[in-house]
């Protein structure tokens, strides 16, 4: 096991976080009411998470600190708040859906929200008040390599490869309010503004310099590639058996179902786990990321070796991230999958302005000195940050249309 | 008085009322614990270019525009950027500077500027939300005043961007206590924190490295060059270095041993067999050895030789000349009360006749015997009777509360 974290970096620890409970919902929701028809954005995704997440990494090797912090330094005041304000709302919602993914997870066991989602509030806070923060996170991460079950099952269900593969480079488009919302979250779910700063900090808080950027380089690159195997198996997973049925996922048992295949009965209990363990693991990183973020870019007082009195706005930011969205969570009769979808479809609205930082710092000379971005990565960034704005924008168009 | 954030940007105009350009920077002449004069101003010229103009040309500074007390053209502007400057904008503002009254770091929002003993200085630099608030330009949010302007007096700052480059370093910084010092290099980015420790003499590095973080050395190392990180190494303690090395990979911990003396590797490679919680891992191997036929004034000499390398002193180990076994150990209270010509193996408390620790003792066994026998500190002692080391009680506290 030791030998196992030893070769993990930031790529593959950030990568598979990004498969968290809106992950999972949304890959599954895709699936079940797409079919396959969607691979193609998660081919495309696959080589932007790539390209975004090894921009954040040559950013932090080259200056050495955080996105917040570096986003200060460089750009007008205003612009700063702004950023950081999209990367709280952004984390919020987020945090949101790891609430809602544990609901969810224990809500197929019939265990009711309003006792689940207080202790996993008490449970989060304790783990990282009490510092065990790193040893949890291993443990969990290695709960969330659950995920290869739908890599077998996907097999064990013999679904139509050539197919899948084929729907890879078929670009089909719904023209429906449905389909871009799904889109919006498939893309917001993959590429974050949380997965952006932290892969960054990653690499600060390691002490890596230039001299690793190859071999970060690399990481990265199977980190995307893993991850997004992992998802293309969730959607045609749920493709196979959902979606062939016509059946909607409105709560977190029918997406079970799609695990039904390779363990019949105890697909639920299989789901349900992973669902808890991938939305308890995001739920410890969130907090803490936001906080030491945010802090970074305002000269805060950060970490939990300072006091109450000196570091107040710092455990104020995560309690907050605690807080707010374990509200919106115990709202009733709110929909704990929608919540999980749409949360994404925040992460994906916001995630061009994140990206937009992103490209200017890269591109700046003075900051990256000759580590600035080749054409291609131009030209990747480019179209993920337009491609995204787009599909926002037509999203909005329905919207519209549909309150006339 | 003006704020940097009001001066930048302002029109500068002659005594002709011809506007020269507008303010872009202000360069000060950078020194440590004083307030620093105006030097120059970069002006943005109305024809394009940047020019810097002395400061001693300047009429009127606290209004919306600035006024030159002479034509421009006699004002001695140049085009060339003068030499060892610091620029208040591109250097200060935005970036992390360290408080030396707080000892903590903090973001720069705005500097205040004013007359000092008949020069214009930079006086504090302002770290409050107000200030924020007014870098936005949105001071009016605040109209019932219920964010106060905290300023930290610019003598009690230490800046890091460009005054480190230039080796400007206050004394109050090295004055600060060991642990606030760590403190603060935990606080700063990476960037910052490596030239932070690299302005440190080695002595005082060393002090500072014990106190760190985990996490803060191995970014460190892997940021300081080699041969740097070696002379720090040396100058810490046995233990320190031990626990350090230990926590480095393999191939890290090979590189770091071998700018090392040849000695100190040997010793390291022995200890780093013990484990961290038995007395061989928490001990000091630095201790006041004596030999018995010494008299209590050769004692005294000897322990003001060796008295700055030594953490703690509570007692002097007296140690068989012949094959370095351990015979007992003086009190420094026995020390001192005891005749100056008396020989020291007089005064020894025996072997035998006292509660010592063996280095694979557990921390229980280490807390059970210094608490029964209200120690301060303990002798660990091998089973062929070499004393090999000492354990103090903060050694224990260290072990019991690694975050304080």
């Amino acid at each position: 096991m030791i030998l196992f974290f030893g070769v993990l970096g930031p790529g593959i620890i950030a990568a598979n976080a990004d498969n968290d409970a809106g992950g999972i919902t949304t890959y599954s929701i895709v699936g079940a009411h797409f079919g396959t028809k969607m691979l193609w954005v998660l081919f495309l995704v696959t080589i932007s998470l790539a390209i975004t997440q090894e921009m954040g990494v040559r950013i932090g090797l080259v200056t050495r600190q955080g996105l917040g912090g570096v986003i200060r330094e460089n750009f007008p005041i205003g612009w700063t708040l702004f950023a950081m304000v999209a990367m709280l709302v952004a984390n919020i919602g987020t945090m949101t859906a790891e609430f809602a993914g544990v609901a969810a997870a224990f809500s197929i066991f019939g265990i009711s929200k309003y006792i689940v989602v207080p202790a996993a509030v008490l449970f989060v806070w304790f783990v990282l008040y009490k510092g065990s923060f790193r040893t949890t996170q291993k443990i969990f991460l290695l709960f969330s390599t659950f995920y290869i079950v739908y890599i077998i099952n996907g097999f064990i269900i013999k679904p139509d490869f050539a197919e899948a593969v084929g729907s890879m480079f078929r670009p089909t488009v719904e023209w429906t309010g449905g389909f871009m919302i799904a889109m919006i979250a498939l893309i917001g779910t993959t590429i974050t503004p949380w997965g952006q700063f932290f892969i960054q900090s990653y690499v600060v808080d390691k002490g890596l310099k230039i001299k690793d950027y190859k071999m970060e380089k690399l990481e990265v690159y199977i980190g995307a590639l893993i991850t997004n195997v992992v998802s293309f198996f969730i959607i045609i997973s749920t493709a196979a058996t959902l979606y062939k049925h016509g059946i909607h996922i409105t709560d977190a048992k029918d997406a079970a179902l799609a695990l039904r295949p390779l363990a019949g009965d105890l697909a639920q209990f299989l789901f349900g786990f992973g669902l808890f363990s991938a939305s308890i693991l995001g739920a410890f990183i969130l907090p803490t990321a936001t906080a030491y973020a945010l802090c970074e870019a305002f000269g805060w007082e950060s970490g939990f070796n300072t006091n109450w009195k000196n570091g107040k706005i710092f455990y104020s930011i995560i309690l907050s991230v605690i807080a707010i969205p374990a509200t919106v969570v115990l709202l009733p009769n709110i929909s704990l999958i929608k919540v999980m979808v749409w949360s994404q479809d925040i992460n994906g609205i916001l995630l061009p302005f994140i990206l937009i930082f992103v490209m200017l710092i890269i591109n700046n000379k003075r900051i990256m000195g000759e580590h600035t971005n080749k054409l291609a990565s131009n030209i990747v960034g480019g179209v993920t940050i337009l491609g995204i704005i787009a599909a926002t924008v037509v999203l909005l168009g329905y919207s519209v249309a549909e309150l006339m | 008085m003006p704020y940097l954030s009001r001066i930048l940007n302002s029109k500068v105009r002659d005594t002709a009322d011809v506007v020269v350009g507008r303010i872009k920077d202000v360069l000060i002449k950078p020194a440590a614990g004083k307030y620093s004069p105006l030097q120059f101003l970069a002006i943005k010229a109305k024809k394009g270019g940047v020019i810097y103009l002395p400061f001693e040309a300047v009429d009127n500074f606290s209004h919306e525009e600035v006024s030159l007390k002479l034509l421009f053209n006699k004002t001695g502007a140049v085009a060339q950027f003068p030499d060892g400057l610091v620029c208040l904008k591109r250097d200060i503002l935005d970036q992390q500077i360290v408080d030396l009254s707080g000892a903590r770091v903090v973001r720069v929002n705005d500097l205040r500027i004013g007359d000092f003993q008949g020069a214009t200085c930079v006086l504090g630099i302002d770290v409050s939300f107000k200030g924020l608030l007014r870098r936005l330009g949105v001071s009016s949010l605040d109209f019932l005043d219920f964010f106060k302007v905290n300023f930290i007096d610019w003598r009690q700052t230490q800046p890091v961007k460009g005054f480190l480059k230039l080796n400007v370093v206050s004394n109050d910084l090295s004055r600060l206590h060991p642990a606030d010092l760590a403190n603060i290099v935990e606080n700063l980015n990476v960037k910052n924190a490596q030239k932070l420790v690299a302005s440190l003499d080695a002595e005082a590095a060393a002090k500072v490295f014990e106190e760190m973080d985990a996490e803060m050395k191995k970014a460190l190392v892997r940021q300081l060059p080699p041969d740097q990180m070696a002379e720090i190494l040396d100058k810490m303690s046995m233990n320190d270095v031990v626990d350090f090395v230990k926590q480095l990979s393999e191939q890290e911990r090979n590189v770091i041993l071998s700018h090392l003396k040849m000695g100190t590797i040997e010793k390291i490679r022995e200890l780093i067999e013990y484990s961290n919680d038995t007395a061989g891992g928490l001990m000091t191997t630095d201790f006041m050895k004596v030999e018995p036929a010494m008299n209590v004034n050769d004692v005294v000499a000897e322990i003001k030789r060796l008295s700055p390398a030594l953490r703690s002193l509570l007692y002097v180990y007296v140690v068989s000349p012949k094959d370095g076994k351990y015979i007992g150990s003086v009190s420094l209270r026995r020390i001192l009360i005891a005749s100056p010509t008396q020989k020291i193996g007089k005064l020894i408390k025996r072997y035998a006749h006292q509660a010592t620790l063996n280095p694979n003792d557990s921390i229980k066994e280490i807390i059970r015997l210094m608490t029964k026998y209200d120690l301060n500190m303990v002798a660990v002692v091998e089973s062929t009777n070499v004393m090999v080391g000492v354990i103090t009680i903060d050694d224990v506290m260290r072990y019991l509360a690694p975050k304080a």
